[in-house]
Order: structure tokens, then sequence, then C-alpha cells
């Protein structure tokens, strides 16, 4: 595939993944992912010091969809609410040999509590591998890292990054 | 003052009786956790700094709080891990902002003052112009009084505070089986805030209320018998079995609650110290809780986790991946308490009490046991303390 058509359908990909998060629709964010995926969620000081535990390790298939289980069904009614706003700047990319794209984003996510405070819930950058999907001319991921610089999160986290 | 008060606290609260209630405006003054920093935090009480597993080489350092106070744990070029205040014996700049790292000395910004991992000062630009009193000796970094319990390391600001087996009496037993020979590797770290008092996390952060974790009834994982003990100096433990005969299938990966260290029977541990941390084994994570106020509105808490040394590859990849989502700040079992911690500090603005009920024999006497895993009775025994400490009286005392 030509390069400007894959960073066409990435692009798409990262509206989607954050359109699907904003309106909290896990059956859409899990859409965003490639039939065998992962999804890390880590702080940067923990990546930066090798240390591999995560605050989400979502590496397979299964746990993505325990994850939406866990939103969905396990902490239903029982946490504070709150509504994310995901914004996504593209910094840079690479075509690897077999054809998936390595992409590199900043990523800032504002939130807004149940009594109208909004507030910066993280910023950090997203290391991914997207792979082109036959079926609807689109991209998936085959594994998104988040990397928070906030070392310190404000609260804790429902929904992924 | 007010005169209702004993000239042993100089600040008026009024306590109520018995023993099973606690005034909710303890959870918000700003005069109180005044106190509390002076009398608890940098009182006669010993402080869970970190594990040795966290600062395994010379050099390595971590830093962290004791209340307010930053503080720096090091481990020295002899080996020797030491709890420093992290603030220059000079103008009192902080002199490590990293919160872990390795340094083979340790400088501050201002006036480049060098000391070693020791603490102790190295050289000073200009101590040609300084007083001809001036002895580098005496301008060491501050060294608190630490102590070590199976590779954790403790730190106290008073002379006054007893022997660790002492200070710990039997939950010592308990937390030994958590930290077993003290040999642990490092996994990493999960950082929060919640905004809720320091004693409203350590309340509820140990003891976890059966209806409000879903995980549990939804995976038939309830009802495992359970005993443990408050001590008088405000700490508690906890041990309970663990049901194997949960509802597998109700996860797409199963590996996330699953038991497979099979060198210590299936149960889960907790131990509650006075005053803020809270350490837990529960399947087969292994999690320290450093925590400390940042106001009285606010708790940070460093989630740490850890295997066991001896531990093969395979066990130390599957304790990795059941602790990055099982036990944490979004962890599948307890998440929920985050939402309690701050929905628990909104509802103490209100006027009066909150009480205990659970398990709890008597209003007249804070009771030593706790019988059943979700007993509230391991509180009362840390209230009591805290209002001895604190010097507030009890109505109709």
């Amino acid at each position: 595939m030509r390069e400007p058509e894959l960073i066409a359908r990435t692009d798409a990909l990262q509206v989607s993944y954050a359109a699907a998060l904003d309106s909290r629709d896990m059956a859409r964010w899990l859409g965003c992912f490639a039939a065998e995926a992962s999804y890390i969620c880590t702080h940067r000081e923990s990546d930066e010091q090798g240390l591999k535990l995560a605050l989400m390790m979502d590496d397979c298939a299964e746990r993505l969809r325990d994850r939406v289980k866990f939103i969905t069904e396990v902490w239903a009614g029982t946490f504070e609410d709150y509504w994310t706003r995901h914004f996504i700047q593209r910094l840079d990319h690479r075509i690897r040999d077999d054809g998936l794209l390595e992409v590199t984003s900043n990523f800032s996510v504002f939130y807004t509590t149940a009594d109208g405070r909004s507030s910066v819930l993280a910023v950090g950058r997203y290391e991914d591998e997207v792979i082109a999907t036959d079926s609807d001319d689109g991209a998936k991921f085959r594994s998104r890292r988040a990397i928070i610089d906030t070392s310190t999160l404000p609260r804790y986290l429902v929904y992924p990054l | 003052m007010h005169g209702t008060q004993t000239v042993e606290s100089p600040v008026d609260i009024r306590w109520p009786d018995g023993y099973a209630a606690v005034p909710k405006e303890v959870f918000y003054r700003a005069d109180v956790y005044r106190l509390e920093l002076e009398r608890i935090f940098y009182g006669p009480q010993w402080h869970p700094i970190g594990h040795a597993a966290e600062i395994p080489n010379k050099g390595d350092f971590k830093t962290f709080r004791i209340g307010e106070a930053p503080v720096l744990l090091t481990r020295g070029d002899d080996g020797i891990a030491r709890v420093l205040v992290n603030s220059c014996a000079h103008r009192g700049t902080q002199v490590e902002t990293r919160s872990r790292g390795n340094a083979t000395r340790l400088v501050c910004p201002y006036h480049r003052w060098l000391y070693d991992t020791s603490g102790k000062l190295l050289a000073c630009p200009g101590i040609e112009r300084f007083p001809k009193e001036f002895r580098k000796e005496d301008h060491s970094l501050r060294e608190l009084r630490s102590t070590s319990f199976r590779g954790l390391i403790f730190a106290t600001f008073s002379d006054d505070t007893p022997p660790i087996e002492q200070y710990l009496g039997p939950v010592g037993d308990t937390l030994g089986k958590i930290l077993r020979d003290g040999r642990l590797g490092l996994l990493g770290y999960q950082k929060s805030r919640f905004n809720t008092n320091w004693k409203e996390y350590n309340d509820n952060e140990g003891y976890h209320a059966p209806l409000l974790h879903q995980a549990f009834r939804l995976m038939e994982w309830q009802g495992g018998e359970g005993a443990g003990i408050a001590t008088p100096g405000g700490h508690f433990g906890i041990e309970a079995s663990l049901r194997e005969n949960m509802r597998k299938d109700f996860l797409s990966d199963p590996s996330l609650v699953e038991f497979r260290d099979k060198s210590a029977p299936p149960r889960s541990l907790t131990v509650a110290l006075f005053p803020i941390t809270v350490m837990v084994k529960h399947v087969d994570v292994v999690n320290l809780r450093f925590a400390f106020p940042v106001s009285p509105d606010e708790t940070e808490v460093h989630y740490a986790y850890f295997h066991y040394a001896d531990d093969k590859a395979e066990m130390v990849r599957h304790r990795l991946r059941q602790s990055s989502n099982f036990l944490g700040p979004s962890g599948f079992v307890s998440l929920e308490d985050g939402a309690v911690f701050n929905r628990l500090h909104v509802g103490s603005h209100a006027p009066g009490t909150i009480c205990f009920q659970a398990g709890v024999q008597s209003y007249d006497e804070p009771a030593d046991a706790i019988t059943a895993q979700n007993d509230e009775a391991g509180n009362l025994m840390k209230w009591e303390y805290y209002r001895q400490v604190m010097g507030f009286e009890r109505a109709g005392a």
C-alpha cells in the first residue's frame, strides 16, 4: 500500500479511537484493535526505568475483551463517572518491511467530573503498530502503548487512554 | 484555646462517647492536620519508605515523603541503605527531584554543595568566605533513624520510637508472610492521588466492603474464612483463605485471578500500619502501598509491586500481568475503592460522626480481634490510639 493511503487510514483510526472513548462506546474501542492485538498503558518513568509493570496490561485479545467487561459490567454503577476529550497529534511514522506502520503521536486527555469541573487527566504519547485491513479499507491497531508523562494520576482511571 | 479542652491538645475537637464513632471534622480541619503532622508523622512512629529491592545497587535512590517532609532513600557506596532528609543542609533546597534513579554524588543546584550518597558533605564552593567556625562535618544531610524488617525500610523523626518488632507487635507475623525472607524483586509502580483525607484512605484501603466490589460477587468469590488482629498501636492484620472454586469462566483471560504460586497456602494477607501504609498479598500479587498526605484533602499513593527473588521467569511474568490489572488504582477488583475514598471525603464535610458496626461487639470497648474478613471492628483500636495521641477528650470522660 502506498504511504499516503496508509497514513490516511491511520489518521481515521485515531479519530475513531478518540471518538469511541469520548463517547464511552467500548465496543467501538475494541473494534479499533486487530484480532490479535495488545493495549498497554504505563507511566513514562516506569518505561524509562525499564519497569514492565503497567497501569493496564491488555496484552492479548482476551484481555482486551475483559477490559470492556470490567467497564460495562463489573464496575458499572460503582465508580464516579467522568467525561473525557482526547486530543491526538501524529508526530512520526515509519513503514516497516512487513508493511506495518509504526506511528508515534502525542496525546492529551482532559476530563470533566459529574459536578462539571474540568482538568487534565493525562498527557503522553502513543507508540503504535498499525495494520491495514482488507475488508473495510481501514486500519487497526496491532499494538498501542499509551505512555503517560503524568507520573501521578489525578484520579483512578476507569477508561483506557 | 477553648476551656473545655484538656491541656493535652491545642485543637478543640469534641470526641463522641463510645468507641465506634468518629467526629467527621477530623477529616478536613486544617488545625487537626497540622497537629497530626507534628504528633504522628513527625512523632514516634515508624514510616515505611521503601523496600531494599527498590534500591538494589550502590548509588540507587528513591524520593518519598514522611507527612509533608521530603526524604531520600539511598544506598550508599558502603552498601548501606539510609533515609536522608531531602533538603540541603545550607539553605534547605530540595536536593533530588527525580522519583528514583542512581547517583554517585548528590548535588544541591543552588550553591553546589556536594554530598556523597550517605549524605556526608564533601565540598561547598566559596568555603574560604565562610566563618572560621564552619565545619563540613556539621553539615551533612540529616539522616533519620531507620530500621529494616525483611528488607522493608522504615524511618522516623523521633528518638523515642520503639524497636520495629515491638512497634509492629503481632501484625509482624502477617507482614512477614507477605515479605517472606525479604528477598524481593521490583516489578514497578502505579501512582495516583485521591481526593481524600489520609485517615479515610487508611480506614478503607485495607478493609473491603463486600457489597462494593462487584468483581468478587460476579465471580462468586466471596465468603472465604478470615481472621485478624488489631493492635493497641493502631495497626491491623487480616489473613483470609481464598476460595478457589470461583467462576473462572467469567473472564476471557482467567490468569488474572489464578493462584499459581503453590509454595504458600492460598490466602489473602492484609496489613494496615498506623498511620497510613497498607500492604497486601492477594492471589499472586505482592503490593506495598507507600502513601503520604498532600493536604487534609488529598492523599498520594505509590502502589509498588514485587516478585519473590526465587520466582522462575514464568512466575515473574505471571505476577507482572496479574499485578498490572488486578489491585491498583484501576484494578479489576479495586477500582471502586477510589470512588469511595473521594465520596467519604465529600460526605465528611456534613456535621456529625461516622460509625463502625460490623463485627463490633460493644460500643464500650475497642476489640482487638477481627473475626471476619470484612469486619469494621478492626478500625476501633486505631481510632482509640489516634484519639489518645492527639489528646482529644472523650465526651463523658
